[in-house]
């Protein structure tokens, strides 16, 4: 049978509580109707709040607090097709415990590398993501990312930037994580205009840019080394590979 | 003439990078609400040069002016190249405005001596306070230490940085006297003898130091390199020795010529492959290396130890401890961490190694695995010797920071 939700976390929580209750025989799980359906059962799931919690509750008691955070880790890892694994997951943990860290099984193992991806790609960009300064002090941070990790980058740079008021944009998924004084959020973005710069933004790139070249040695250039730490698809906000 | 704060920075920061050391790791999240910055205990990246290098730190020097002449330095007195400083006042803000765009993770600073070493250390100082008592900055902060400056701005600087430093330049005192006139080992080292004594007293964690030689421009073997590297790790208590190729930067009747020479990056790499063994994988100096002896260039030293140490091997994958896993050439650290967890559901044979994504190219010779084990090549160091090469290109692979995949850093 292949199961349709609607994508979000509790449409998810939804989804295991009905296979649990219902006893489906889940083949795939989709978040739009295929074109085409061939001799295959389907069955929309809808998002229940009080099925959500109830499963929600289910987790905070049978798996560890590491394990809670990895459901919610991969459950970011929204470019791929992780809902059939995470519901392995989850049945796993339900029946034994102990068996999660085992692994030699495939499922498992794959849960633990693509957490690894997303956490390795947070890491990258808590140092490849590059603020603008606006007219009016407000940092401004656009960003592309395979997985949804504004949460992370969000947390991180209210750490470290005081009280000055940030913006991460994720242009992608049209979302953004917005920080000013006490308001701490993340918004979908429907719309948002070309913003105007501080009157010194230009002139701290341009110093940027020519620390950067600066920094460089020529006798040991080695542009390949460069890519293999920054990859291209990284380079799209960062001024100083601009041409 | 007069320069622009942005031909200072390029004169400066050009100056600053032969530095190696750009690490930004191994602090205490040390967040206060409503503060600017913050360290992060694995140390962040921001960008990397076109050598391949990362940027975490600005690199900088507060002022290319220096007294002193040694022979392998671009700043040293004789040389006739643009002289220019920055203010510390006009420093802390850079560094601040980099900061909050996020292009740095904090501040290297670094200075040729002006009139004198106090006077050097006191505009260090100065920069360092502005940035933390005025800006409330608590970002990553490196100063180096200025050999025969005074033990109260010692002191002082251990208060302010996250890191402190002192390169002793090259391997030995003799090659000192011969490019280094103005500087002796005692001289060098004395200041993180200090830091090392009064972090000691303090019951807090004791403040992290480094330091850096030239490898290559001088005699001295791998062994002595790597023997005094052993002793400032365990003596100095030092967090990191950098090993930097010779790149020619002035001619000098000591040094190898600038057009004929090339930086020796494949000696450098396996020194940091040979230190690595030494910090992370339990292997002391003298069992990577015999007296006077240099670094295989063909192999890696962990796959040349296992060579010339045939009889520990075969290695049970199933039953050997961790740190004898980590001993097998081609195994890591993550990989004997996966395997540690893995054997304890199942008996794990080769294929179960390659699931797991641990690479048996080179391990494949040293290891049992169950009832594996390659049976092409027995376990002769000649033979093995032969089928290594025949890989070819897979021996001589800088993958010169396999240690860590996030920060290539520890």
């Amino acid at each position: 049978m292949i199961l349709l939700y609607d994508g979000s976390f509790e449409g998810f929580l939804s989804l295991v509580y009905e296979v649990y209750y219902e006893k489906l025989h889940v083949n795939a799980i989709v978040k739009k109707m295929p074109e085409t359906l061939l001799f295959e059962r389907f069955h929309e799931v809808f998002t229940d709040e009080a099925k959500a919690r109830k499963v929600l509750e289910g987790i905070a008691k049978h798996f560890s607090k590491e394990q809670q955070r990895t459901i919610c880790n991969i459950f970011l890892c929204d470019t791929k097709a992780h809902e059939m694994t995470l519901l392995e997951y989850i049945r796993i943990g339900f029946k034994n415990p102990k068996e999660l860290r085992n692994i030699t099984n495939p499922s498992l193992f794959y849960i633990q590398n693509l957490e690894k991806e997303l956490l390795s790609l947070v890491h990258k960009m808590y140092g490849f993501t590059r603020f603008e300064e606006l007219e009016d002090g407000t940092l401004y941070a656009k960003i592309e990312t395979k997985f949804n990790i504004v949460p992370f980058l969000g947390d991180h740079f209210c750490k470290r930037l005081g009280n000055i008021p940030f913006i991460i944009h994720d242009i992608k998924r049209s979302l953004a994580f917005v920080k000013n004084d006490d308001l701490r959020e993340i918004r979908s973005i429907a719309s948002f205009d070309t913003p105007t710069y501080s009157e010194e933004e230009s002139h701290f790139k341009a110093l940027w840019k020519s620390f950067f070249k600066a920094a460089a040695i020529q006798s040991r250039y080695n542009p390949k080394l460069q890519q293999s730490w920054v990859p291209l698809l990284y380079r799209t906000y960062m001024s100083e590979f601009e041409v | 003439m007069k320069l622009t704060t942005e031909d200072k920075l390029s004169i400066l920061a050009g100056s600053a990078k032969y530095d190696v050391s750009c690490s930004s790791s191994g602090s205490e999240n040390n967040y206060k609400t409503g503060e600017l910055g913050c360290a992060h205990n694995s140390g962040i990246c921001h960008s990397f040069t076109s050598d391949g290098r990362c940027i975490s730190l600005l690199k900088i020097l507060l002022s290319n002016v220096c007294v002193y002449d040694c022979a392998y330095c671009i700043n040293r007195v004789s040389n006739d190249i643009v002289r220019t400083a920055f203010g510390p006042r006009e420093l802390a803000d850079l560094t601040i405005n980099f900061y909050k765009r996020n292009y740095i993770e904090g501040l290297f600073l670094s200075s040729g001596i002006i009139k004198n070493e106090d006077h050097t250390m006191h505009l260090l100082l100065q920069t360092l306070r502005i940035l933390r008592h005025e800006y409330r900055f608590n970002g990553y902060i490196h100063v180096k230490l200025i050999p025969g400056a005074s033990k109260e701005l010692i002191e002082e600087a251990t208060l302010l940085a996250h890191r402190v430093s002192s390169n002793i330049e090259l391997p030995s005192s003799k090659s000192l006297a011969l490019l280094a006139p103005d500087k002796t080992k005692e001289k060098l080292l004395s200041p993180l003898k200090y830091a090392r004594d009064i972090s000691l007293q303090r019951s807090a964690k004791p403040i992290s130091m480094s330091t850096q030689m030239i490898i290559g421009a001088t005699g001295e073997s791998d062994f002595e390199i790597l023997k005094l590297s052993a002793s400032l790790y365990q003596k100095a208590l030092l967090k990191r020795v950098y090993y930097s190729a010779y790149i020619a930067v002035n001619n000098h009747k000591h040094l190898p010529v600038p057009e004929l020479s090339k930086p020796p990056l494949l000696r450098e790499h396996r020194l940091y492959q040979a230190d690595w063994l030494l910090r992370f994988y339990g292997f002391s100096y003298d069992e990577i290396l015999s007296e006077n002896q240099n670094l295989d260039i063909q192999f890696d030293p962990k796959t040349f130890w296992a060579l010339s140490n045939m009889h520990l091997f075969p290695i049970d994958v199933n039953h050997a401890p961790k740190e004898i896993l980590v001993r097998i050439p081609g195994i890591g650290i993550r990989g004997a961490l996966k395997i540690l967890q893995a054997r304890r559901f199942k008996q794990l044979n080769f294929e179960d190694l390659l699931t797991l994504k641990i690479s048996l190219k080179k391990a494949r010779y040293f290891i049992v695995a169950g009832k594996d084990f390659y049976r092409a090549t027995s376990l002769y160091t000649e033979k093995i010797k032969l089928a290594l090469i025949h890989q070819g290109s897979n021996i001589i692979q800088p993958s010169l920071f396999d240690m860590s995949i996030y920060t290539g850093e520890l």
